[in-house]
C-alpha cells in the first residue's frame, strides 16, 4: 500500500497542474485604472495573442485578489504591508514582487473659487483630523470646510493617512467617495469643498499649493516639482505580483517599463521612472 | 352704469390674481424648497447614524475554517501524532479535525479574541484575550488572556495554512493544545533600523488549555517564563528571506509525592529517590529552541520554503506519559515524577506548483529520553517503558486549492519506532518491530 500510495501523490502533479493562460488579469488601485487601461489598449493592440483585463477596486483590494489566486498583477498606489506580504509568504512561500512602474503627486484639490492658494502639511493634517473646520483659519472665506476623500480600501487613503495624517485618524465629517474622480467632481460643484487624488483626475478644480512646514515655499504637483522632490508628497505607483513573472507576463512588464510603456505614464498625466 | 360697475369688478379681480398668482407660486416654490432641504437634512442625519453603525460593524471581524477528513491508519487501535490515537477496534474514519470560528473586534490599538473550536468531540476554547498596541510607533503590543506560547515557530503557524494536517509530534508532547494562560509582551516593528527583530515575552501558569493531551488548572504558585527573540531578513530584490529565533521555555512544576526518577547513565535506567523532601518540591521543566525559515522563488514552479526547529531540554513527566508532568491532569501523582531529557527536531519543505498545487515533504525525530536507546527498553527487569521510546515520522503530502476558500489535501505519515530489546514482553513486544502506525489523510478544508 505504501509504495502505491508515494506513486498516486508523485502522479497528482500530472492531474492537478496549472493551465497555460492567454489573459493576463489586472486589478487594484483605482488611481492607476485609467493608466492601466491605457497599458493594456496599447499592447493588445501590438499582442493580438493576448488579453489584458483590468479592473479598479482600490489598492487592497487589488492585494487581496493577488492573495486569493484572483489576479495575476496587483496595482497598488501604497507599499504592500507587512501583513499583506505574510499572508503572501504563508500561502504561496513567496513574498511578492514589487515593480515601481510610475510617480505620482498626490493633489490636494480645491474649488476654483477658492482664495486659497497654498496650504501647508500641518494645515492640511489640521483640517483633515477636524482641528481647522473653517476656510478663514487658513486665509480664506469664513465657510465651513467641507472634507472629500476616498474610502479606507484606497491606496491613496491609506497613504494620505500615513504620510500626511501621520497615521491620525480622518475626522469624522470625511465624505468618502468611490473613486478619484468622484472626489474631483465634488470638489469642482462645492466652493467650499477639499479633495485629495491622483493629477490625473485633477480636470475642472485647482490644485493647492503644499509647503513641507511653514515658512517654505509652497509647491503644486508639477512634473519638474515632482521629479526634483520639491512637492512633498508624492509616491510611487506600484504592480505587484505573486512570484518572479516569465513568459506572457513577464514581456508585459517589460513592455511598461520600456520607453513604450513609459510614454503613456506621462501621457496619462503620471510621471515615468526611467 | 351697472355694467361699467361689472367690468370694473372683473378687472379689479383680474388684477387681484395677477398680483397674487406669482406671489403664491413663489410661496409654494418656497416651502417646496424647504421641504426638500428638510428632507435631506433628515437623510444626511439618517446617513450619519447609518456610518457610525457602519463604522462599529466594521471594527468586528469573524473568521473560521472547517477540516473534514477521512484517515486510514496501518493497524486497528494504531496510535499517532496524526490525529489522534484510533479506537482499539478500528483502522479507518471520518472525523472533524477542527472547526474553528474566531471573532476579533479591532479598535485602534485595542483587540479582543475569542475563538472556538468544535469537532465531533465537542467544543472548546482556543483563544480568548486582549491585547493592546501602544499607539505611537505601534511596535509593542500587550496581551492578556489564553493565547499561543511565544516559543518557536510551528506554535504560530495556523493549522489552516499548515500544509502537513498535524504539527510535528515535539510539539504536541511539549505544547498540548499550543495554548497558556498568561500575559506577554510582543515587540514586531514595522518600520526603521530594528524592523527586521521580533521579539516576545511572557509569563504564563504552565498548565495549558484543555485539550486531548491535557487538563488545564493552574497548580503552583510557580509561573513559566516563555519567550522568543528572532531575526526576519526579507531579500524583496531576490524574492527571498530568511528567518530565525532561539526560544527559551523556563517553568518549574510541583511534585506531589516523594518518588523522583532520575536516570542512572550507567544502568541505563530509572533509579528512584524516595526522600521526603522530594514532596512538593519544584522541578525544572526547561526548553531551548532553534527555528529557521528560508524562502525562495524556485522559477518557474514557484515559491518554496524550507523549515526547521531544534528543541532540546528537561521534561519533568511521568511513567507513562511524556507530556509535561501536570497533577491535576487526572494521572495518579502517587507514581512519581520522571525526569527525562530529550531532543527533537522536523525539516519541512514546501514547493509550490503554478497557482494551485503545493508538494511537502516532512521529517521529524522525537526522542523523549535521550539518554537510552532502543535497546535498554525492554531489558529483563528495566523499568523503562513505551514512553521513552523514540519515533521519527516521514510525512509526504499533496495539497491542491480548489478555490480561494478551499483546499483538498492528501498526506501519508510514515512513522517509524526504535527498535526495543529483544526480550521486551507485555506491551513492550510489539515494539521489537516497526509497529503498523503509518496514517494516510484525505481532508477538505474550507476557510473563510
Amino acid at each position: 500500500m505504501k509504495k502505491f500510495l508515494i506513486l498516486a501523490m508523485l502522479l497528482l502533479p500530472v492531474v492537478a497542474g496549472s493551465k497555460d493562460k492567454a489573459i493576463i488579469t489586472v486589478k487594484g488601485s483605482d488611481t492607476m485604472v485609467i493608466l492601466a487601461q491605457r497599458w493594456a489598449e496599447v499592447y493588445m493592440t501590438s499582442h493580438p495573442d493576448i488579453t489584458v483585463q483590468v479592473t479598479g477596486g482600490g489598492s487592497g483590494v487589488g492585494i487581496s485578489a493577488l492573495i486569493n489566486g484572483t489576479t495575476d498583477i496587483a496595482n497598488a498606489s501604497r507599499p504592500m504591508k507587512p501583513g499583506e506580504r505574510e499572508k503572501l509568504k504563508q500561502r504561496y512561500n513567496s513574498l511578492g514582487v514589487e515593480v515601481k512602474t510610475a510617480r505620482d503627486g498626490l493633489s490636494v484639490y480645491l474649488h476654483s473659487d477658492n482664495p486659497v492658494t497654498s496650504l501647508t502639511l500641518d494645515q492640511i493634517k489640521a483640517i483633515y483630523t477636524g482641528l481647522i473646520t473653517n476656510w478663514k483659519d487658513v486665509g480664506g472665506n469664513d465657510a465651513k470646510i467641507i472634507l472629500y476623500g476616498r474610502e479606507n480600501s484606497s491606496g491613496t487613503y491609506v497613504y494620505f493617512k500615513d504620510n500626511v495624517l501621520q497615521s491620525a485618524d480622518f475626522a469624522p465629517a470625511l465624505q468618502s467617495l468611490p473613486g478619484t474622480a468622484a472626489v474631483v467632481n465634488a470638489v469642482a460643484k462645492d466652493p467650499n469643498g477639499i479633495g485629495f487624488g491622483g493629477a490625473a483626475y485633477a480636470k475642472g478644480i485647482k490644485y493647492c499649493a503644499v509647503a513641507a512646514k511653514t515658512g517654505a515655499p509652497a509647491y503644486e504637483p508639477t512634473e519638474e516639482n515632482i521629479k526634483k522632490g520639491l512637492y512633498p508628497i508624492s509616491r510611487f505607483l506600484y504592480m505587484y505580483l505573486r512570484s518572479k513573472p516569465t513568459g506572457a507576463l513577464k514581456e508585459y512588464i517589460d513592455w511598461i517599463l520600456s520607453p513604450d510603456g513609459q510614454k503613456l505614464v506621462a501621457e496619462t498625466g503620471y510621471f515615468p521612472i526611467r | 352704469m351697472k355694467s361699467l360697475l361689472q367690468l370694473g369688478a372683473l378687472f379689479a379681480a383680474l388684477a387681484v390674481i395677477s398680483i397674487s398668482i406669482p406671489v403664491l407660486a413663489e410661496k409654494s416654490q418656497s416651502e417646496d424648497i424647504e421641504n426638500l432641504k428638510g428632507k435631506v437634512d433628515g437623510m444626511s442625519e439618517t446617513q450619519l447614524e447609518i456610518l457610525s453603525t457602519l463604522n462599529s460593524l466594521s471594527k468586528i471581524k469573524v473568521s473560521g475554517y472547517i477540516q473534514a477528513q477521512f484517515q486510514i491508519a496501518g493497524s486497528d487501535g494504531a496510535a499517532n501524532y496524526s490525529g489522534g490515537n484510533f479506537p482499539s477496534n478500528v483502522h479507518q474514519r471520518f472525523a472533524i479535525r477542527r472547526g474553528r470560528l474566531k471573532v476579533n473586534y479591532i479598535a485602534g490599538w485595542s483587540q479582543y479574541v475569542l475563538q472556538f473550536d468544535v469537532t465531533n468531540s465537542g467544543v472548546g476554547i482556543k483563544d480568548a484575550y486582549l491585547s493592546i498596541t501602544e499607539p505611537w510607533s505601534k511596535d509593542w503590543s500587550l496581551w492578556m488572556g489564553a493565547f499561543d506560547r511565544p516559543f518557536g515557530f510551528e506554535i504560530s503557524y495556523s493549522s489552516s495554512m499548515r500544509e502537513s494536517p498535524e504539527r510535528s509530534r515535539m510539539y504536541q508532547i511539549l505544547f498540548p493544545g499550543e495554548r497558556d494562560v498568561g500575559m506577554k509582551i510582543e515587540y514586531a516593528p514595522e518600520k526603521g533600523g530594528l524592523a527586521f527583530l521580533r521579539g516576545k515575552i511572557g509569563l504564563f501558569n504552565g498548565a495549558g488549555l484543555p485539550c486531548a493531551n491535557s487538563a488545564a488548572n493552574e497548580n503552583d504558585n510557580y509561573k513559566d517564563v516563555i519567550g522568543r527573540i528572532g531575526v526576519v531578513l526579507p531579500m524583496l530584490g531576490q524574492n527571498m528571506e530568511l528567518d530565525a529565533g532561539l526560544s527559551v521555555y523556563s517553568g518549574k512544576v510541583r511534585n506531589q509525592e516523594k518518588y523522583l526518577y532520575t536516570l542512572d547513565g550507567s544502568l541505563k535506567d530509572w533509579q528512584v529517590d524516595s526522600a521526603a523532601s522530594n514532596k512538593y518540591k519544584y522541578f525544572d521543566r526547561a526548553y531551548l529552541g532553534f527555528d529557521a525559515q528560508y524562502y525562495v522563488d524556485v522559477l518557474p514552479l514557484g515559491g518554496m520554503s524550507v523549515r526547521g526547529e531544534f528543541i532540546t531540554g528537561k521534561q519533568p513527566s511521568l511513567s507513562g506519559s511524556n507530556t509535561f508532568y501536570n497533577p491535576t491532569s487526572g494521572i495518579d501523582p502517587a507514581l512519581g515524577l520522571y525526569q527525562r531529557e530529550f531532543a527533537g527536531y522536523y525539516l519541512n519543505y514546501v514547493q509550490n506548483i503554478g497557482l494551485f498545487d503545493q508538494f511537502v515533504l516532512k521529517y521529524d525525530i522525537f526522542d523523549p529520553n535521550t539518554g537510552v536507546a532502543g535497546n535498554d527498553i525492554g531489558k529483563p527487569g528495566a523499568q523503562l517503558t513505551g514512553t521513552d521510546i523514540a519515533y521519527s515520522t516521514l510525512g509526504l503530502g499533496w495539497v491542491h486549492y480548489i478555490d480561494s476558500n478551499t483546499k483538498l489535501v492528501f498526506y501519508y505519515d510514515m512513522t517509524t519506532n526504535e527498535k526495543l530489546n529483544s526480550a521486551a514482553s507485555g506491551s513492550l513486544a510489539k515494539f521489537k518491530e516497526d509497529v503498523k502506525d503509518n496514517i494516510l489523510t484525505v481532508r477538505m478544508q474550507y476557510k473563510f
